[in-house]
């Protein structure tokens, strides 16, 4: 079932399971945050929110809703809409589920290139990550390419150059003193304790910015499930396309690692698990953003909510990627993919 | 050059690596007529058939649409024009049948025109040429293969192109879904007045359903035009190393080869 929508400047057609699914997404979304919002060693209730938002509460309330939760919140939401974005994107381009960014070592470069952006420079961790994530990239591609880019050879090489990236990674942390190495290690599974409004800047600046291109990519992206020669062969050019597709994935992974640290499995299992709630077909990228949101914000939340040991989130979206991996290699085995 | 071809190669040649498939190959498509293209095993009428639709880059030589290189217009304008239905195309598993007719409109859409009156109008047209109308929901896998055969056929109709191109459209289909799938050809070509140009591997088929014909061998025409010029018991002997009878198809007087 489908409404067709027609404007002088837009026609769309919106899938009524599609469109019932993200609004629900959406409800779940700004659920969980008003819940995390309040959850905490310090539980606020929701409805104390507005009143100590425009300074009738406490002070020490409204610190710990401005300056603490509130960024640390939006942050994980941007972050984590940014890692699903990618992974959706690399995983629909490549016609493979184990093509997301932190599958294939994009996520790992962007942690090395900002763990020597702190190390050496004292500096700019976006453009760090950023560096190090298309540096990898590039490498990756590069040594992947035969005539063309097959999906196999790309993951083989990028499971590869991940695990050079996290050796490079682990002797920068050698070779650094103890508490910086501790801090490193922490920021290396991937944790948002004490984020303030700058990270909320840098995440949502990116996404808002690429916002249109996002919109603008579901046209192509749901034609480039086709095989190579039926895209080709209905006026898509691949090439461009791919490019295109590979830059922005790359900048929200970079936004997504430089604000979040390479939380694992967040990238790879949004896109999958939005992909089983809307119908086959129909544009996945923002579903992957909600789910991508919602698994960062539970994540964290869960790792706030474990007392006195400050959990880095990395290790519960593991807890929550592992599965959906396995899942993914049983699917993949029956359809003899692998 | 023929007055009403749209589609030519011109020393058309390509090779992979170094090896020649196709070799200094000129020759035209006529205009609303059915080509067939045969040749034995390897002979190089895919290559030629995805060269027509720029999806192989030709190491020599060219490809005319309307006069112009084929690779040096948009490859959107050149979807308007023409489609191609590759050998087992493949698509996203649970995607339903008019998901993908649907996804036929692409070369007439945009991120923001996504779903206009012609589009929609298009699409049911397309339904019910191939007769796939009231399977629009169901999903493609679980279609029967001459019904999903349909279904890529309607998504390539969709395209509203003069010029139709098919590679083995019957292969993996039993004799009536075969005679059904050509039939539904034909009658599309004459209704439309499509230009059709398919390879097909069944030589008495092919000499039933074309109105042209190209026989291809080692990469290079061998002979072509009506069947019966095509079609004879020398040219079978010399493309395909067969020795064989050629008698007259009792009911459509086409000929029919009777190997030895």
């Amino acid at each position: 079932m489908s409404w067709p929508l027609r404007l002088p400047f837009l026609s769309l057609s919106l899938s009524f399971r599609a469109t019932i699914v993200g609004l629900l997404l959406l409800a779940i979304v700004l659920t969980c945050s008003l819940l995390a919002l309040s959850l905490g060693s310090y539980p606020i209730p929701a409805a104390q929110f507005v009143p100590i938002l425009f300074g009738s509460g406490s002070d020490i309330e409204g610190m710990i809703l401005r300056d603490h939760r509130l960024p640390r919140i939006l942050t994980a939401l941007g972050a984590g809409a940014s890692f699903g974005l990618s992974g959706a994107m690399f995983q629909t381009m490549m016609r493979n589920p184990l093509a997301s960014p932190d599958v294939i070592g994009f996520n790992a470069g962007a942690s090395c290139g900002a763990l020597v952006a702190i190390i050496f420079t004292g500096g700019n961790v976006l453009f760090g990550a950023l560096l190090g994530a298309v540096l990898t990239a590039c490498l990756v591609v590069g040594l992947a390419w035969n005539k063309g880019l097959q999906p196999s050879r790309l993951i083989l090489i990028g499971i590869g150059i991940g695990f050079a990236c996290a050796a490079f990674a682990d002797l920068l942390l050698s070779r650094t003193d103890a508490r910086t190495a501790a801090d490193m290690a922490n920021w290396l599974v991937g944790t948002l304790n004490a984020r303030d409004w700058s990270d909320v800047k840098i995440v949502w600046t990116g996404v808002l910015i690429l916002s249109p291109a996002i919109f603008w990519l579901h046209f192509p992206l749901a034609r480039l499930s086709l095989s190579d020669d039926l895209a080709s062969g209905l006026g898509l050019g691949l090439s461009p396309l791919r490019l295109i597709i590979t830059g922005l994935g790359i900048i929200l992974a970079a936004l997504a690692v430089c604000t979040a640290g390479p939380l694992p499995f967040v990238a790879f299992a949004a896109g999958p698990i939005a992909r089983s709630l809307l119908p086959s077909g129909k544009p996945i990228l923002l579903g992957a953003a909600a789910i991508g949101a919602l698994v960062v914000l539970g994540a964290d939340t869960a790792a706030r909510m474990v007392p006195l040991i400050q959990l880095p989130a990395g290790v519960f979206t593991a807890l929550i990627g592992g599965p959906v991996m396995v899942w993914l290699l049983l699917v993949q085995f029956r359809k003899g993919k692998l | 050059m023929t007055p009403s071809a749209r589609l030519r190669a011109e020393a058309l040649s390509v090779s992979f690596a170094q090896t020649q498939i196709l070799n200094d190959l000129t020759i035209d498509i006529p205009a609303g007529e059915i080509t067939v293209i045969v040749g034995p095993n390897a002979c190089g009428k895919s290559t030629f058939l995805r060269s027509l639709a720029r999806l192989q880059k030709p190491s020599g030589g060219q490809v005319f649409l309307d006069g112009k290189s084929i690779h040096q217009q948009p490859s959107r304008s050149v979807a308007q024009q023409l489609a191609i239905l590759p050998q087992s195309p493949s698509a996203p598993e649970g995607l339903t049948v008019f998901d993908l007719v649907t996804r036929g409109r692409t070369p007439h859409q945009s991120a923001l025109r996504q779903w206009s009156l012609q589009d929609k109008s298009a699409v049911e047209q397309a339904l019910d040429l191939t007769g796939m109308g009231h399977h629009a929901n169901r999903r493609l896998e679980s279609l029967s293969g001459g019904q999903r055969q349909r279904a890529w056929i309607a998504m390539a109709l969709a395209q509203e192109t003069d010029i139709l191109l098919l590679d083995e459209p019957t292969t993996y289909l039993d004799l009536p879904h075969q005679i059904e799938l050509l039939s539904l050809i034909t009658s599309l070509n004459q209704k439309t007045g499509q230009t059709v140009a398919m390879v097909l591997h069944d030589i008495n088929l092919a000499a039933r359903f074309a109105s042209h014909m190209i026989a291809l061998r080692a990469g290079d025409v061998f002979v072509k035009g009506s069947p019966a010029r095509v079609v004879t018991r020398q040219n079978m002997e010399q493309v395909f190393g067969l020795s064989c009878q050629i008698i007259a198809d009792p009911v459509h007087g086409t000929p029919h080869v009777i190997p030895e």
